[in-house]
């Protein structure tokens, strides 16, 4: 814990309490009370943990001399300050009014605890010299560095392999190079339908189309599937399906998630710029570059400026807490956990209350961010005691940011006047009533005109300044002040005072070609989107209680290629999908179950469940209802009615028909049929989806109005192009599955809905509407059957 | 109309490979809610955990403060110098342990005798939302599973065809959903929500025209996916899914019957105080809370009223009157049902709220919340009967004796489920995680 001395216990910061340490010569009969009244107790109640001879030295703290006294134990508070009272941990703990109680199990007489108190009030005189038990170093760094994860990339040629022929490119080297050594025979290779499936799922989450099945069928020529990648590549689908994944790390949102759950209108800027990014493939260290630091960077033109103000959306994005303005210090705090988990692998939010417990990354480390992301100013989206937004960044210059400043100010002000008149001395006026009703009514007249300018929830520069440190993570408690800087165990360095926030150094320490970590971790993401599991399975953690990757040398030659494409994701994703390993079949192999069950090896493909997005939106494809325009802002209320307090929450569901990652998504409740299949909570960074299998999943399936809505859809498009039963069944088992009906499926399907009808007898539906029934009836079947929701 | 039975049946006879494939692939990881032993034999096997929205007093219910009354008298003021405000109800005990209880609880007075009482609580925050999550989660701050959630990973289900962990709330409580939401824990632990009226739980009525239909087509599915299965062995995925198809038509079946009260004695409706017929109110919830514990559900949570006109009394302490008497008659009815079937000694029921109420008025007839101190009780298995735990300082403003942390809360309740609280951990984001954080003591002195 070193380098966090706590200046003081209470709220108060006094600066001055440990600049004299040498006690000043106590007077004698202060001695003799220590010896009377003090040491005694010490030496009964504490010295049996708390001394030389205690094994272990509990907290490390020594109660057997001066020095242990006033330095502490481990957490750095001392447990006396002498003549303070109400500072130190000693007091509090033998009067049993904080979280620590000593001596464990019994609580001091009265008059034993006054003695304590006067003692340290007459200065706590305390003659005993000795020297406090040494407290542990906190890290050592160069031994920390040795972790797999902060060794720079090594760019070492593929292995050599028995079979060459069976490598498409140097992923499949390595992987075989491992299959070879573990004993485990490869599957085959998938069959075109599934890997056509398979990949259009992947890039575009999306179904293939009947027509795209048979267009990839029918070409055989050596450069198909090349071409076909491509052809995902380029379409809006796969910014689409590619952004989701990205908001899932990033905790995206459209509402605050403090305890009314204020609506943040446009955050839909941010989803439809990371849905873009992945579009244009942007460059990856850019793409992070933007997002940290955007208002900040050198732009092209007025568009480019825009986009990027826009990008620092993702810092506003934080969560935001309670129903006041007092817990900023969380919201900066999920910053800095998401900053650390999505672009470097890293829990540094551990080291918020107390140095990292395995990491090398002390309290002062955590704090080094804490100033940047202090010193920067986040638009605010509102709060119960506060329901007006403030700091709103205009997108087209000066003259907007004039006007939205201008409004804010008014806005601000009125409603100061009305807390004022409230809640605050003013309610006692006897026009406060009267009053009030104006300043309502002014308020409405402001806030039914906003400026009508475009505008980013996003960040600008503050003030630069350092932060200092909260005992325990609690701001009321500061202790020293921590330069802005980077990570130690990354190499360090810190900000000079005249350069803003530091955003920007951050950004450029985070997407330094030579730090190891970033493209380790995004490569890994790709992985694990395309192969269904990391080759590190923790990819938020790639620290030491993370897990170590399967294939550490193919980790880093991923790093490696990324870095040479300069960081073009889409690079990424072509290397990985012409791997032989990616289009292996999902086959089972008894003999290689037994040796690596969890197909750590990827002696096969994995078989995966559609995610909830791509469950609704394929059910939508399939029966012809999605809207594949891309989505806009959400229709929330209008300024004015904004009424939330914690006791009235925001809630509202704007259902469409267009991709699911364009439905308005709440932090503090969530699309329940999203909810149901597993999507993403975002309340915190999602690195992998989990796959749950529930009866409430089951019983949405068969009882819904949407799947309902889908199979009653899907049988009258079907209905309506073909004239016949089997045609129509054929058509269905095209779009939904991606394959024909077998002529026994065919007759077993027509047999069914010869059974529905008659199941139909007693229902008071027409009887002419029967067959339809009947055939969404069957279609429900299939839509809800393992074949539709798993991707072989 | 089908019964379950049937129903099953009719789903195996479509194809002999169920049984045998289904026994086997759920001793595998496909199945989260498989009965699980926990650490040590428990006391509880169950729990129904009644919360209170709002804050409710402590000094105008469980903790008599003579000292208050002659302070508010005397025109003192406390610390923070705000008058001292009495308390709005007389206290008296009509129980055997003596315990006083004031007039606001007229039933769950005469109870007490099964009652362990904590006088000493104390939460992290001072705000609803937050110190409502701390409660059911122990964090009031960062999202973590529910209490509900933590003890249905921790045991797993008995009972299929029910979720093992059921949520009764009329409305959304602070927080919303957070407050029953698995989290980082698997989908299947997250607490289902039973709201009182027509669409108790979602999806949970049949849309399928005709029951004929619903079982065809389910029929149907179960060929599919059979069909499906057998071409890839190794997946228990997929034979969980076919299951829970299963257990989702035996909860369209079961849920219903649970909730449908008519087969219940006009003494035990009488016993409640529920009017026959009707759904309203915490009695309602109470009596299915019983039908649900009898069934196997492993966590009931009772919620009595939602975000809003609750027990936020800051206007008007007399408002706690109307909400007293929606639970008090309720909470007695089923802690003697219990008792009566013989069902107490295995089930844990907890009382909470999301802390108390301020010694000092926040209006002339109000007052604030209050985290510092507030009271809280269990009764059933496990824990000493008829005893008051801990007090509050003379005023009730803070912990006298024996202190019981949210976390130390936590602790105990999973110790009397069976549970190590420092072993009931999750792997997550690289550590792992439990519910009372890296705090909670287990309350030895309550433990029968």
């Amino acid at each position: 814990m070193a380098g966090f001395r706590l200046l003081a216990l209470t709220a108060v910061l006094l600066p001055t309490l440990l600049a004299d340490p040498v006690p000043a010569a106590p007077p004698p009969d202060g001695l003799e009370f220590f010896e009377k009244k003090i040491r005694p107790v010490l030496a009964r109640k504490c010295y049996a943990c708390h001394s030389a001879a205690s094994k272990p030295l509990r907290g490390r703290m020594s109660l057997d001399n001066r020095e242990g006294m006033r330095r502490g134990g481990a957490s750095g508070v001392p447990a006396i300050v002498p003549e303070k009272a109400n500072e130190g941990v000693l007091l509090p703990a033998i009067r049993h009014t904080g979280h620590l109680k000593m001596p464990p199990g019994e609580k001091l007489p009265p008059e034993v605890i006054a003695d304590f108190e006067a003692w340290i009030k007459m200065g706590a005189p305390d003659p005993r010299d000795g020297k406090a038990a040494p407290l542990p170093a906190v890290y050592d760094f160069e031994k920390a560095r040795r972790h797999w994860a902060y060794q720079p990339v090594k760019d070492l040629p593929p292995p050599a392999v028995r079979d060459p022929q069976w490598s498409a490119n140097g992923i499949d080297r390595y992987i075989k190079s491992k299959l070879d050594e573990k004993g485990l025979t490869p599957a085959g290779l998938a069959s075109k339908r599934a890997l056509l499936r398979r990949v259009t799922f992947d890039l575009t989450g999306l179904p293939p189309t009947p027509a795209e099945m048979q267009a990839f069928l029918a070409d055989t020529s050596e450069g198909a599937y090349e071409k076909l990648i491509d052809r995902l590549l380029g379409s809006q689908a796969y910014g689409e399906k590619w952004g989701r994944h990205w908001l899932d790390v990033v905790r995206y949102a459209d509402t605050a998630g403090c305890n009314s759950d204020f609506p943040v209108p446009d955050a839909w800027r941010y989803r439809n710029w990371v849905i873009q990014a992945f579009r244009n493939d942007k460059p990856y260290l850019e793409f992070l570059r933007e997002q940290l630091a955007g208002d900040v960077l050198p732009y092209k033109d007025d568009e480019d400026r825009q986009a990027k103000l826009v990008a620092t959306s993702y810092i506003a994005l934080s969560r935001r807490f309670a129903s006041n303005k007092t817990e900023h210090h969380l919201t900066i705090d999920d910053t800095i956990d998401n900053v650390g988990k999505a672009m470097l692998g890293l829990t540094v939010s551990c080291a918020r209350c107390h140095d990292h417990k395995f990491d090398a990354i002390p309290q002062t480390d955590y704090f080094g961010w804490y100033g940047i992301f202090d010193s920067t100013v986040y638009t605010f989206p509102g709060v119960e005691t506060f329901p007006r937004p403030h700091d709103y960044v205009a997108l087209r210059g000066a003259a907007d940011q004039k006007r939205i400043d201008d409004w804010e100010t008014r806005l601000r002000g009125v409603h100061q006047d009305i807390r004022f008149l409230r809640f605050g001395e003013g309610r006692f006026r006897p026009t406060a009533r009267e009053e009030l009703k104006k300043l309502n009514a002014e308020a409405l007249s402001i806030e039914i005109a906003p400026p009508d300018v475009p505008k980013a929830y996003a960040v600008k520069e503050g003030i630069g300044r350092n932060a200092r440190m909260h005992y325990k993570g609690d701001p009321r408690i500061q202790g020293e002040e921590a330069p802005r800087g980077w990570l130690t165990v990354l190499g360090g360095g810190t900000i000079a005072e005249e350069i803003g926030s530091g955003r920007r150094q951050l950004a450029d320490w985070i997407t330094d070609p030579k730090n190891p970590l970033t493209a380790r971790v995004m490569v890994n993401r790709i992985w694990q989107w395309h192969f269904g599991k990391g080759l590190v399975p923790t990819p938020n953690d790639f620290g030491v209680r993370g897990e170590a990757p399967s294939h550490p040398e193919l980790l880093d030659w991923l790093a490696a290629r990324f870095a040479e494409s300069n960081y073009s994701v889409k690079a990424m994703h072509k290397l990985m999908l012409t791997s032989r390993a990616y289009r292996l079949a999902s086959a089972h192999i008894a003999a290689n179950a037994e040796k690596d069950p969890n197909n750590t090896y990827l002696w096969r493909a994995n078989r995966r469940r559609l995610q909830a997005e791509e469950i609704r939106d394929a059910m939508l494809a399939v029966s012809g209802q999605l809207d594949p325009t891309p989505g806009g802002a959400h229709p929330f209320p209008k300024l004015h009615e904004w009424t939330y307090t914690q006791h009235r929450q925001f809630f509202a569901r704007y259902d469409h028909n267009q991709r699911s990652v364009y439905l308005m998504q709440q932090r503090l409740r969530k699309h329940p049929l999203l909810e149901l299949f597993d999507a993403a909570d975002p309340n915190a960074s999602t690195a992998a989806r989990s796959e749950s299998v529930t009866a409430l999943q089951a019983l949405a399936l068969t009882n819904s109005e949407f799947v309902h809505q889908q199979a009653d859809a899907l049988a009258v498009r079907v209905g309506m192009a073909h004239s016949d039963t089997p045609s129509r069944l054929q058509h269905a088992h095209r779009l939904a599955l991606g394959r024909p009906a077998t002529p026994l499926e065919i007759a077993q399907g027509t047999q069914y809905l010869l059974s529905a009808k008659l199941a139909l007898k007693d229902s008071p539906l027409p009887d002419e509407q029967k067959p339809r029934a009947a055939l969404a009836s069957y279609l429900r079947a299939l839509l809800s059957s393992d074949e539709f929701f798993f991707v072989d | 109309m089908w019964t379950r039975r049937e129903m099953v049946r009719s789903m195996v006879a479509g194809s002999a490979v169920l049984p045998a494939i289904l026994q086997h692939c759920f001793a595998d990881t496909g199945d989260a809610l498989a009965p699980r032993a926990p650490h040590f034999e428990p006391k509880a096997k169950r729990m129904i955990f009644l919360f209170s929205s709002g804050g409710v007093s402590h000094v105008d219910t469980f903790d008599p403060k003579p000292a208050l009354i002659a302070a508010a008298k005397a025109g003192k003021k406390a610390p923070n110098n705000r008058p001292y405000l009495a308390p709005f109800w007389e206290f008296k005990s009509e129980s055997d342990c003596g315990t006083e209880v004031s007039d606001l609880f007229p039933w769950i007075r005469k109870s007490m005798d099964d009652i362990c009482l904590i006088r000493s609580m104390r939460g992290d925050h001072n705000d609803h939302a937050q110190a409502t999550l701390g409660v059911h989660t122990g964090s009031v701050t960062f999202a973590r599973p529910s209490i509900g959630s933590w003890v249905s990973y921790g045991l797993g289900t008995e009972n299929r065809n029910l979720p093992s962990f059921v949520v009764l709330a009329p409305a959304l409580p602070y927080s919303g959903a957070q407050v029953w939401s698995s989290d980082f824990l698997p989908g299947a632990h997250a607490g289902t929500l039973v709201t009182p009226g027509a669409d108790p739980v979602p999806n949970l009525a049949r849309r399928a025209p005709t029951a004929d239909l619903q079982k065809l087509e389910l029929g149907l599915l179960d060929r599919f996916n059979k069909k499906h299965q057998i071409a890839r062995p190794g997946d228990p995925r997929l034979a969980a899914r076919i299951k829970s198809f299963e257990t989702a038509f035996g909860m369209q079946m079961e849920m219903p019957e649970v909730l449908d009260l008519s087969k219940e004695s006009d003494a035990t409706l009488e016993l409640y105080g529920l009017e026959r017929g009707s759904t309203k109110g915490f009695a309602w919830q109470c009596l299915v809370a019983r039908r649900l514990a009898e069934r196997g559900v492993r966590f009931i949570e009772l919620i009595d009223v939602g975000a809003s006109n609750n027990w936020d009394a800051h206007g008007n302490m007399k408002t706690h009157e109307p909400l007293a008497k929606n639970i008090d008659r309720a909470i007695y009815g089923l802690l003697r049902d219990l008792k009566g079937r013989g069902m107490l000694s295995d089930t844990l029921v907890v009382w909470s709220s999301e802390f108390g109420r301020s010694p000092w008025p926040d209006s002339p007839e109000g007052r604030n919340h209050h985290v510092n101190v507030y009271s809280t009780w269990m009764a059933g298995a496990g824990v000493k009967p008829g005893i008051a735990y801990g007090s509050s300082d003379e005023m009730g403003a803070k912990v006298g004796e024996n202190e019981v942390h949210v976390h130390d809360f936590h602790a105990t309740i999973l110790h009397l489920l069976g549970f190590d609280h420092t072993r009931l951990t999750f792997r997550h984001a690289g550590r792992d995680f439990r519910l009372t954080d890296v705090h909670g003591h287990v309350v030895q002195p309550i433990l029968a």
